[in-house]
């Protein structure tokens, strides 16, 4: 068997292996880190939360939006929370970033088939919004490319959950 | 020029289009003259043939493919609306089939209330002008970005509500797919009720992952109280497969590879269960720690392997007894597997 080389989002086994390997490395970095002080709670399972999310999209890397999304926000949290003080609106980071954060000012959806309608094409009033909100980087997506992105998301997030459970089972045996 | 036409006396002039008539004998220029009538008649005919297509593809409406293919359904498009096609060109072949596999054709051919989309590059097209006996196959070989779509029997072939429906298709496929991967809600059929699930689901996973980390961020500091009573322990005891300390020591075991390694347990304990370079095994020992435990596991060989590597290593005066951590004594049998 190989090392892991590139995530294949078909075989479910080598996204979980992935997952895991990546989410124990970010881990380990954690615990390493200068800001590890102040080890209250919170704060540290905010850091574990944080290296669960940016494990997910490491390894699905920046094939999908949502992907995207959380690595350049992860990225960027310095950058974020200093502008967030500062000028209360955050603009969009360079253009060659093909990244939407949720906290960025929303591109205007013009850029696709003008015809299609963003806001109801479901017929159902406020679903759209709420997953839009949910999946990351996916504001600035028609309904098609929303269920594409929300699919993947829930695949990965799932084998994420997943992963997480076998460590904290592996950890309680203590 | 005056000499010229006295001596030609069919001059180019009574043939439309043709320029390059200058002289030569009465009977070659009246068999040129005869090539050219029968050649512009059929480029007539050619003319009237292609005159729909022309038609269509000059107002082609270039949309964008759909950027969101991921799953290796074909592109649809917007398409312009098909214009009056003469019955010849019905019985033609430059029809095209359709890629869509769920739109059956149920139309005939000759109906003239049907009336077909073609969705083509115009470049394309246009060398297709000479290829009129040619089977348009070469046409559909090349499926870029445009999908071909037949309008059914009995609804509207209007291009919106063509493409309306090749758009609600597509959500309908991706619905279903969700509907895969969603547990439990099979029995849910309308788009809002699935919607639902899906919001309710991701919601429900990321708490998940919410109250996770929130548990593995209380797990880790916890191995530092432990350490010191089970180092105290651990250090009177002698390395034996007593079921007693077995507990306490994999503990004892996990807690020294967790901590004294310098805070990277996963490589501690590839470097003990293998040996080897890391980076190669340690698919296989996250992958066993994910794995179900396997009881019944004879493993008293690979128990003095693993022991013996375990000497080898820095800290070599921890008993080793790995009995109910599943990852490792996993290994071995994953190395054989390899």
């Amino acid at each position: 068997m190989s090392p892991p080389q590139q995530p294949t989002s078909i075989n479910p086994n080598s996204l979980k292996i992935q997952l895991a390997y990546r989410f124990l490395h970010n881990l380990n970095n954690l615990n390493t880190k200068r800001s590890n002080l102040d080890n209250t709670r919170i704060r540290r399972s905010h850091r574990v939360k944080l290296a669960a999310y940016a494990s997910m999209a490491y390894v699905v890397g920046s094939r999908r939006a949502w992907s995207r999304a959380i690595l350049w926000k992860i990225r960027n949290r310095a950058v974020l929370a200093r502008f967030k003080r500062v000028d209360h609106k955050i603009t969009t980071p360079l253009r060659h970033h093909h990244v939407h954060a949720g906290s960025v000012k929303r591109r205007t959806p013009s850029c696709s088939n003008p015809k299609r309608e963003y806001s109801d094409p479901f017929g159902n009033s406020g679903q759209e919004v709420k997953l839009r909100k949910l999946v990351p980087g996916s504001s600035t997506m028609d309904a098609l490319g929303l269920l594409d992105e929300t699919a993947d998301y829930i695949k990965c997030l799932a084998t994420q959950v997943e992963v997480m459970k076998n460590l904290v089972d592996l950890y309680s045996i203590i | 020029m005056n000499t010229e036409m006295q001596h030609c006396p069919y001059t180019v002039m009574n043939i439309p289009g043709n320029t390059a008539v200058t002289s030569g004998t009465d009977v070659s220029v009246f068999e040129r003259q005869q090539a050219r009538m029968k050649w512009q008649q059929q480029q007539q005919q050619q003319e009237s043939l292609f005159k729909g297509n022309d038609h269509q593809f000059r107002g082609l409406v270039e949309v964008k493919p759909d950027p969101g293919l991921q799953y290796g359904w074909p592109d649809f498009s917007d398409g312009c609306q098909g214009q009056g096609i003469p019955s010849l060109m019905e019985d033609h072949n430059l029809k095209k089939r359709k890629t869509h596999e769920d739109q059956k054709q149920k139309v005939v051919l000759k109906e003239n209330s049907v009336k077909e989309k073609k969705i083509k590059g115009c470049s394309e097209e246009n060398s297709a002008e000479t290829s009129s006996k040619e089977k348009p196959k070469a046409v559909e070989g090349p499926k870029q970005e445009y999908i071909h779509v037949r309008a059914r029997r009995g609804q509207a072939t209007d291009s919106h509500s063509l493409a309306e429906r090749v758009r609600r298709e597509k959500i309908s496929e991706r619905m279903k797919y969700l509907q895969d991967l969603v547990p439990g809600c099979n029995k849910i059929t309308g788009k809002a009720g699935m919607l639902d699930e899906i919001i309710n689901y991701v919601q429900s996973l990321q708490k998940q992952v919410e109250f996770l980390s929130m548990k593995l961020a209380t797990l880790q500091p916890r191995l530092d109280f432990d350490i010191d009573s089970l180092i105290m322990k651990e250090m009177f005891e002698v390395p034996a497969v007593a079921y007693s300390a077995e507990v306490a020591n994999s503990a004892y075991f996990q807690v020294n590879s967790l901590l004294e390694m310098g805070n990277n347990p996963i490589d501690a304990m590839l470097r003990r269960s293998i040996g080897g370079p890391v980076s190669i095994p340690e698919t296989f020992v996250v992958s066993s720690c994910f794995n179900q435990m396997q009881p019944g596991v004879t493993w008293d060989g690979d128990l003095h392997n693993l022991y013996r590597m375990e000497i080898q290593q820095d800290s070599s005066t921890i008993p080793f007894q790995p009995h109910k951590f599943t990852g490792l004594y996993e290994v071995s049998n994953l190395k054989m597997e390899l």
